[in-house]
């Protein structure tokens, strides 16, 4: 008999289930509840959720993403928190944190001033200037320093001015270039000097006592040491007095640009791409530490595939 | 193929092929009886998980009957290990199949429940070569591998007996 005559005798037998066993599955059967069939299988809904749940996120993630307004805003308020305190170009002859000196107290007035010209050229002039108020009102240039290179140009003053004329000075030396930044420090010396005054009166009773008592070398000693801690203290006095006589300006010119605060507003995919950045550091961090995992899971998984399958193979050689 | 929308249309159409598999995979009739009953019964639990879109119903339920028959295997040869009966060929007290010449029976016999299993499915179902390898569990060229394997054995038990 050829193969062909085997596989035609095969094919033409046919095994039909006895009434008994066809009874027993209709009585299985029905038993089937009656649900009604999804209208997606359930890997299909998957299928169509996994987009859907993208673009939610990718949604969330733009929507969420600070507008360009709040982020300028934001820069422009941390600038101010710092100084110097930009100001708008030539807005006033005095910036807004100017504050006039008391001319019945003693104090220390300084004040920084930033002020931006349009080139090195300027910068010179500006400085040239500068020195021309100061002397012109009474004061005085602790320091100068004039750098330039190229077409950027800076110069950095320390000056001195009669306290009474600081207002006059600050605002001819903002008229100098665009206001970028000024800042005011003000410390009140007067009651300081109060308690010297007191000191040295107490002090100076004492001496009038001891001056009046029978003069003997304890006194006398005394008498110098107490006239010797006055004068000290009246020296200190006047040093502080006349420290306070003139106001200390620090003046900024320079040419460079102020500057701005960091732009946060990015494109409207922005958002996504940093989604997708850390969602590409969490794959490359899974990868990682999974792949040894997977790996020997896949290994584990192939070895018990084989091993079941040689046992299959085992089981069914028997006849 | 026709398209099954319930578990009762399931096993009206594809008793015979379920119950003809097993009849060939297992050599007996009365435990093919026993097995394809369960089968049905294990598929009215498991129906929510097929899926029409990845094979067909007779598939899924040959697949699952294949479970079946493994399980009865194994637990028959602990029987038998616990018994120590060596012999199982008492069991074969039945016809296979009906319009099977006698020779060809008795050569289908001799083969083994593997080879059995491969001629039920890729002749007496006609199932092609990549869905009864689905069945299977193996590659189609190992289907196809064991099939000419049994039938070049039947072919050299009939000529024997001739």
């Amino acid at each position: 008999m050829s193969p062909r005559d085997v596989v035609a005798e095969l094919r033409a037998a046919r095994v039909t289930a006895p009434v008994e066993l066809r009874e027993r599955v209709r009585l299985v059967a029905a038993a089937e509840p009656a649900p009604p069939r999804r209208l997606l299988p359930r890997r299909r809904w998957l299928v169509a959720l996994v987009p859907v749940a993208a673009a939610a996120a990718a949604a969330g993630v733009v929507l969420t993403r600070p507008s360009h307004t709040n982020s300028v805003l934001h820069g422009q308020a941390v600038e101010r928190a710092a100084a110097p305190r930009p100001v708008p170009p030539q807005s006033a002859t005095l910036g807004k944190l100017a504050v006039p000196s008391s001319t019945t107290r003693v104090q220390r007035y300084g004040a920084s001033l930033a002020l931006r010209v349009a080139n090195p050229a300027q910068v010179s002039d500006a400085v040239k200037r500068a020195l021309h108020v100061v002397a012109s009102l009474g004061g005085y240039p602790v320091s100068v320093h004039v750098s330039s290179a190229g077409s950027a140009g800076s110069g950095e003053l320390v000056l001195k001015v009669p306290r009474s004329h600081v207002q006059q000075a600050i605002a001819r030396l903002s008229q100098l270039g665009t206001i970028v930044g000024e800042q005011v420090d003000v410390q009140d010396l007067q009651g300081g000097i109060n308690a010297t005054d007191r000191t040295i009166a107490r002090l100076q009773r004492q001496l009038a006592e001891l001056r009046a008592e029978p003069q003997t070398d304890a006194i006398t000693r005394q008498i110098a040491a107490l006239t010797a801690r006055i004068a000290g203290l009246q020296r200190a006095r006047a040093s502080t007095i006349r420290s306070a006589h003139y106001a200390t300006i620090q003046l900024s010119i320079s040419t460079r640009t102020v500057a701005r605060p960091h732009h946060h507003g990015h494109g409207p995919l922005h958002g996504l791409g940093v989604a997708f950045r850390w969602i590409g550091i969490g794959l490359v961090y899974g990868l990682a530490l999974g792949a040894p995992l997977v790996l020997v899971a896949a290994l584990l998984w192939l070895a018990t595939r084989a091993l079941r399958r040689r046992r299959e193979d085992a089981l069914l050689s028997r006849r | 193929m026709r398209r099954v929308t319930s578990f009762t249309q399931a096993a009206e159409a594809h008793l015979d092929d379920v119950y003809g598999y097993l009849a060939w995979f297992t050599g007996d009739r009365g435990t093919a009886e026993d097995l394809a009953a369960e089968t049905f019964e294990r598929a009215l639990r498991l129906w929510h998980r097929f899926d029409p879109g990845r094979g067909s119903a007779r598939t899924w339920l040959c697949q699952l009957a294949r479970t079946v028959a493994l399980d009865h295997f194994r637990s028959e040869r602990r029987r038998l290990r616990r018994e120590q009966l060596a012999a199982v060929d008492e069991r074969f007290d039945e016809r296979l199949a009906d319009g099977l010449s006698p020779e060809l029976e008795e050569a289908l016999r001799g083969l083994s429940a593997g080879e059995r299993e491969v001629l039920a499915l890729r002749v007496l179902l006609d199932l092609d070569a990549s869905t009864a390898a689905r069945v299977l569990g193996i590659s189609a060229t190992n289907c196809t591998t064991r099939l000419n394997r049994a039938l070049r054995k039947l072919e050299e038990a009939l000529d024997v007996a001739a």
